[in-house]
Order: C-alpha cells, then structure tokens, then sequence
C-alpha cells in the first residue's frame, strides 16, 4: 500500500490526460490513412487537453460508418448488451442508496456518467431506457435517470446527437437534459461542479460528487502509459462517483492468449478477422492487476481533502468485479468468468461510503 | 378498438413540440408528425394477433405502444360462435411447442376446448406401394404415462378469438386495434426538424377505413417496428421491397367439416385419437382426415385442379364415396372413379359413385388402420384452395420484420403452416424482449437480425422437407422412387430412435 501511495508527479499534470475511445475501422487501412490525412480537425480547445492529434482524427474519420451495423464497429455493437448485463449485475451488489426506497424500489433514480462516449453505441442504448414518466418503474434494471456521455472529438460528438435525433424516445431525453452530450472532458465536467468557476484544476478534488454510476467502455487501452497517467485518469472518475457508486468499464489484458486472440486472429485479413489491421496497439493493453492496484491508489486519492488524505483503509475493502468476455464468431459475445487474462474482460470498482 | 387519443401519445412526445404538432396541422396535413408506435403489426390472423398477445403477456414488453391492423371485422372474430356439432373447414393442427407458446402467454385458456381435439397416433401410409408409418410417442414414453399429443386441432377461429381475448384482457392501455381498415400506402417519414425528432428512416402508414363510404380521414402512424403478418401477399413486404421465391404446385387443396361413423374397435384407451394421411401418387398429392370433437374430422386433400373441381362439382354422396375410396381403393380404382361422369343435379339420388365404390371394395384388400367411414358433410364446407411454395429472400430489413405467411407459404401435408407462424411470433416476441431489456431499438437491424438468425433456417428446412415428400409422393407407379421412399418409410418405422428424431424434429417447429 506504501508505495503506491507514492506520489511523484504534480496533480496539474496528471489531469491533462485525456482518454480516447477506438474502434475498428471497417475499411481497408489504406483508405482509411489516406482520409485521415485530409480531415481538418474541429478539436475544442480544452483547457487541460494534451489530445493526440492523429488519434482524434483518426476517429473523426470513422464518424459516417459508426453505427452502420455491419461497419466497422460492429464488434463493438454487438458487445454493448452485455455491458448493460454487466452493470445490472453491479447494481444488484449494491448502489448509492443506503436503503432502496421501500415505496418504489425500481424507480429509475441513477445518474449515469459516460466518459469517452465516441459516437454514442452505450449513451444511446442507456438513455433508451430512461423512462419518461419520471415517477414511473424503470424499465430495466440499470435504472438510469440521466445519462452525461463526454468525448473529447467535436466530430464524434456531432455525429452522436445527428443519431440520436432518430430515436422519437433519445430525442426527448436530448430536449429534456436528461441526456447530455457534451463535447468536454472529465476534468472539465468535474471542475464545472465546483462551487468556484475559477477553481484551478489542482483543487478539483473538492468538487461535489454527483453521479452514480461512471461507465469507461474501451477507454483504457487507448492510453498510453509512457506518455499519460491512466492512475490520475481514473482518480478523477472515482471523484465524480457519490459515496457507494460504481466506475465500470471494460478493456483487454495484454497476455500471450489476448496478443493471439486480438493481434494474430482478430486482426487477420477478411474473412478471419473482425477488426481491421493496425486497431489495437498491444503495449497499450492493460492487466486486471494493473487495474486494481490504480483503482486502490485512485480510491484513496480520491478520499483526499484540501486539508486530509483519505487512509488505506478506503482501499482495503473495496468491491472489485473483473470477468472476461469473448467473441465466438456466429455467437456473438459471451460473459466467461475466468478468461480475464485472453483477452476483453469488464471490471468494477464500487466507492466506499 | 378505441383510436388513440393525444393523451397516450403525450409521454412520446417531448413538452415543447407537444403543442406544435397540433398547431402545425392547420397549416398542412401532409407535414403533421403522425402518431408514433413501438411495433405496429400489419395482419390480425394467428400470427400477428400471437405477436401482439405475446409482447401483451411479457412484462418487458407489455408497457411498449402498439398497433395492428386488420381488413377484417376484429368484433365479429371476437364474438365468433357456431354451434357445437358445427365446425368451420378452417383448420389446424398446433404442435406440442406451439400449445406450450400459447399457454406461457396465457391465451390457451381462452380458447374453447371443446372444440379443440387432441390427437395421440398418425397413421401415414403410401396408397401405391401400402408401406406404412405409424407417428406415435410409443417409443419415447413408458407404458404408465399418459398418453402423448402428437397434435391439437383447432379451428382458426377458435384460436384467433382466443388470442383476442387475451389481447382484451390485458387492457386499452398503449394498445389500438384499427380493425375493418387497411394500409393505404406506407412510406418513410420525414424530419421534423428543429421541432422534432427525425423520422425519415421510420416506416410511416397511412391507415384508413375498409368502408370506402366511410369520411373518416386516413390516421398517419409510425413504426418503430413494422411486423409484416399481412399473409402471401405481403403489402409490408412490398414496402420493404423484400423479393420472395418459390412456385406453385399446380394442386389444390379440398378442405370440408365431415361426420365420421363410430370406428369399427373402440379406440383403447378410450380417449385416443388418430389422425390418417394417405398418400394418391396418382391423384397428385395426399388425403388426411384429423380428427375433430364428437366424431367429427377435418379433410385436406390435396390433389390436381381439375381433380379438385371435378371432387366439389359432385353431390354430397358421391362426394364422400369418393372420401371413403381414397381412403381404401387401389390407385387403378381410384384413378377410374375421378373419371366417371359427374351424377346430374337433376338426379340426386344417383348412386354410381356409392355403387362403385360397395362393388370395388368387395375385391381390395384393406389395410387395418384406416378412419371410419365418413357419413356426412357439413354444409358449405367443402372449399379449395391453390397450393404454393414461398420463402421471402430475408425475414428483415431497418425497422421491418416479416412473421408467417408474409415470411413463407409451405406446403400442407405436414400441416405445419401455422406452427411455423407461431414459431417465428413467439422468436420475434423474446427477440424484441431482449432488445428492450438491454437498451436497444426493437427496429434497429441489430436487435431484429437475432430473429432472423434463429428463424431462417428452421422454416428453409420445413418447407424444405415438405417440399421433397410431396415430390417423392407424387411420382405415380411402382418405379424405383416408389420402391425408395418405401424402403424409406419401413426403416424409419423400425427404427425407434430415427422416428423419434424425426418427430422431435417436426415437434419442435
């Protein structure tokens, strides 16, 4: 516990990183390169931002093709049921609620925080079950009562809200405000619900909690450890947890079994592969260990005051969720309890009280 | 049966742009927003009303809005009553898998059942070469068991009033039936933009009443999901420009509601029934009598068109000397009793076809499973209709889906049409469960291709089967097809365990 509480690097520092969320691109690497080179790229200016410019783009690129079901995020459509199954699964573990509301105890009260939305594939599903009759039942047991989906891409952004209007049901979400795509970052979402509009971003750590459930789906390994801090990264998302909420995501180990599974056969040319050539960099993979020892450091960091350090106390029982998750091709995603370390796996985290 | 008011629309519809779309109205007709509808359901036979009772029954699903639209009178179906020796000559025969369907969403209860019959043993015999099948569950269950269904007739009415009821019972709530009206045109939205949501890849139908003297204006409605149970000729299909293949048979089928004679050994036990199917390789096409309550049965018979019309031109007596022949003559006799002359009206009393029958019966052998004689023929119960092979090219498109007939048409004499309807409605119903419970749109191509992944090849290989049985059955002669297909028939009878696969198989779908 000593030494990862370590701190060696300033705060300020850490927060400038901003994650990114990469998908598959269906078309030849080829084409795909060459139209990268011609984007102009419409990226906010955000005020921690060190985005990398070619990722940013290369995602702008996909923007058309992103909910084309047979396109290239197909793999990444098909996954999005089981991280609804996952998250149920969480919730059914507990939630911020101290004592679920004996009148009602399905009504959809969770706040829902999306970072790295991308064009929208979860934001979307999750707002679809937002009821809209407020006091009514929640049609699902994510129970979802907002939902904020933040991407750093103004393209990807753009292209979320043009989907989004298709959908009579998210279309009113997106009038109402119960649902939110914002074209900012975690940093700045945090620093927006301090009480101070000034408040630098070092004093972050005393903005209000306000959500119930963060969602991180395939953030994770499009960091780059050597140039950013995936550590302050997910600190900050455990900061915007209330007491006894969940940061859920899902990434890939970087195992033998995985570089097979995703480097050798899932990049392979058609009709092997499901992903195209040159997606996934597999030094950026992340390991279920190395995900639980930054979430312990980031739960004690974010326990963290202006004027007290939270102890390690708000490590040592923390609820920890990891599965694996594989794609069989004709069958479509399946949960394998076990198969963390070949390849995708979801995890959880769950904020003490 | 009530239309829909603004008010269960109200929750669909945003607060700001409630107000607009009425406002806009007056300006243009054509640009109103029209009413919006999770899953509308083109067609209220068995499958579009199993669709509907089935999202009605399941709690993910019952609170979606839904629609359905029928040409037909749904109020007289709902009210459908015949007396208790009457029987409609629309009828089927529901699988095992297709009652359990019917019981999880809780419409079996609501069907008259003393107008449905269980059947426990079919007899399948080939009138060329007499190799006989024998479908009963025998081998799978022990002596002490009850007996097993092999099937369960019921009249289409029956059930569709059942489906009906349970519809009702579940309330008016998200729910209108637009009953004695049709679909007019069916187009893409558009994009109501900035008021609205953008519904130009939403399928938009223009219902209005069959009635043509009826004022009433056609209602706009929009479809998350558009279920095309709308029958052969599919008007959502069209719509969704599916192209479908398939031919026709050049054979009729000859339904009629007859009376049958006590059977000549009481059936042990006494509440076993069976149902007879013989195949006329020289008639075109096989007979089956499926037993219906009170010593009634339902005839299918389906045979060349010239002998069809020749069978419903004949007077009721000649007409069943002909049912009870083809049941027992040789293919010889058979083929020269088609040919006899038509006994005029003039002469009802014409016995010929009787005669003929007494003398020839007297110099055949029969076998010893055959029905009873039958004795009468309901009134106005003898119809025909073509028979045709269909399979639509893809079950899906964005927001369309077909079920049924609209999906495919297969042949009848393993009486399996309706089962696969159920079959598909009872997939689409988990299918559009599932989408709801994990956020997704039930008319998105993701959500809807889990249906017509499970669906495809289960009905191809039905349709598939039945199509080879009525080619091999229709080779007339005692040639090597006739010699094959009863080599066949005799191995799979005595083999119990390719029996059982194979009624398994037929059970399942």
């Amino acid at each position: 516990m000593a030494s990862l509480r370590a701190r060696t690097t300033p705060l300020r520092a850490l927060c400038s990183l901003q994650p990114l969320k990469r998908t598959t691109p269906l078309k030849p690497t080829l084409t795909t390169r060459s139209n990268i080179q011609s984007v102009t790229l419409p990226t906010r200016n955000h005020s921690t931002s060190s985005v990398s410019a070619d990722e940013l783009s290369h995602f702008s690129a996909l923007a058309s093709s992103w909910w084309d079901p047979m396109g290239p995020s197909r793999i990444l459509h098909l996954m999005n049921p089981l991280r609804h199954e996952f998250i149920a699964s969480c919730l059914a573990e507990g939630s911020t609620e101290t004592t679920p509301s004996p009148s009602n105890p399905n009504s959809a009260t969770f706040n829902y925080l999306d970072v790295g939305c991308g064009g929208g594939i979860f934001a979307e599903s999750l707002a679809r079950t937002i009821p809209l009759d407020a006091n009514g039942p929640a049609p699902t047991p994510t129970r979802a009562a907002s939902m904020t989906a933040i991407d750093p891409s103004t393209n990807l952004i753009q292209m979320a809200r043009e989907h989004a209007r298709m959908d009579p049901t998210v279309d009113a979400h997106l009038r109402s405000g119960k649902f939110k795509y914002l074209n900012t970052t975690l940093e700045d979402v945090l620093a927006s619900t301090s009480p101070s509009t000034t408040t630098p971003a070092s004093t972050i750590t005393t903005a209000t909690p306000q959500f119930d459930i963060v969602t991180l789906f395939e953030v994770l390994e499009h960091i780059d450890p050597k140039t950013s801090s995936p550590l302050t990264f997910l600190t900050n998302c455990l900061r915007a947890l209330k007491p006894g909420g969940w940061l859920i995501g899902s990434t890939i180990s970087r195992t033998l079994p995985s570089f097979i599974l995703n480097q050798v056969i899932a990049e392979a040319p058609w009709p092997i592969g499901v992903v195209p050539r040159g997606t996934h960099e597999w030094s950026k993979f992340v390991n279920p260990p190395e995900v639980k020892g930054w979430l312990q450091e980031g739960l004690m960091r974010a326990a963290d005051t202006g004027v007290s350090r939270g102890g390690a106390s708000v490590a040592e029982d923390m609820s920890w969720k990891c599965v694996g998750a594989i794609y069989v091709p004709g069958l479509g995603w399946k949960m394998v309890p076990g198969s963390e370390d070949w390849g995708n796996y979801f995890w959880a985290v769950r904020k003490g009280f | 049966m009530r239309s829909i008011s603004r008010a269960v629309l109200r929750p669909y519809v945003c607060p700001s742009c409630r107000h607009f779309g009425a406002g806009r109205r007056r300006f243009s007709s054509k640009l109103a927003s029209p009413e919006l509808y999770d899953v509308v359901c083109v067609g209220g036979g068995p499958a579009g009303l199993g669709l509907l009772a089935a999202l009605r029954a399941n709690s993910v699903t019952s609170k979606l809005k839904v629609a359905l639209v029928e040409t037909q009178d749904l109020r007289k179906a709902q009210s459908w009553n015949l007396e208790p020796t009457q029987f409609s000559n629309r009828v089927s025969s529901l699988t095992p898998s297709s009652v359990s369907f019917l019981r999880s969403i809780g419409a079996y209860n609501h069907l008259d059942v003393t107008r449905v019959q269980d059947y426990h043993d079919m007899q399948v015999w080939d009138g060329q070469t007499g190799s006989r099948i024998s479908f009963d569950w025998s081998m799978e269950t022990s002596p002490f068991e009850d007996m097993r269904t092999v099937a369960t007739m019921t009249e289409n009415a029956n059930l569709v009033r059942a489906l009906l009821r349970r519809i009702t019972e579940s309330g008016d709530e998200n729910l209108t039936l637009f009953s004695n009206s049709t679909v007019a045109s069916i187009n893409n939205g558009s994009d109501l933009q900035p008021e609205g949501p953008d519904l130009s890849a939403w399928p938009v139908l223009s219902v209005k009443p069959t009635d043509p003297a009826s004022t009433t204006p056609p209602k706009q409605i929009a479809a998350r999901l558009l279920v095309g149970a709308d029958g052969i000729n599919s008007p959502v299909r069209s719509f969704a420009d599916i192209p479908t293949h398939g031919w026709d048979y050049g054979r009729h089928g000859i339904v009629a509601t007859l009376a049958l004679d006590n059977p000549a050994t009481p059936p042990f036990p006494a509440s076993m029934r069976t149902a007879y199917q013989r195949f006329l390789p020289a008639l075109g096409g096989p007979i089956a009598l499926l037993p219906l309550p009170n010593n009634h049965a339902t005839l299918v018979w389906s045979t060349t068109p010239e002998h069809a019309a020749y069978l419903k031109s004949l007077p009721t007596k000649s007409f069943l000397a002909m049912v009870n022949a083809a049941f027992r003559l040789d293919m010889t006799d058979l083929t020269y009793m088609m040919g006899m002359d038509t006994p005029s009206t003039t002469t009802p009393s014409d016995s010929s076809h009787e005669d003929e029958l007494t003398w020839r019966i007297k110099h055949t052998p029969i076998p010893a499973h055959i029905p009873p004689p039958a004795l009468a023929v309901q009134e106005g119960t003898v119809a025909s209709f073509p028979l045709r092979f269909r399979h639509a090219a893809q079950y899906i498109t964005p927001r369309v889906a077909l079920v049924g007939d609209a999906a495919h048409v297969i042949h009848p004499l393993a009486g399996q049409g309706l089962n696969l309807g159920l079959a598909d409605v009872a997939c689409l119903a988990r299918t559009i469960q599932y989408a709801v419970s994990h956020g997704m749109d039930v008319g998105d191509l993701l959500s809807l291709e889990r249906y017509s992944s499970e669906r495809y090849l289960p009905n191809a290989k039905i349709g598939g089967a039945c199509d080879l049985l009525h080619k091999m059955y229709t080779v007339p002669g005692s040639g090597p097809v006739a010699w094959a297909r009863s080599l066949g028939l005799e191995t799979i009878q005595r083999l119990p365990f390719v029996k059982g696969f194979l009624m398994k198989n037929a059970e399942g779908y």
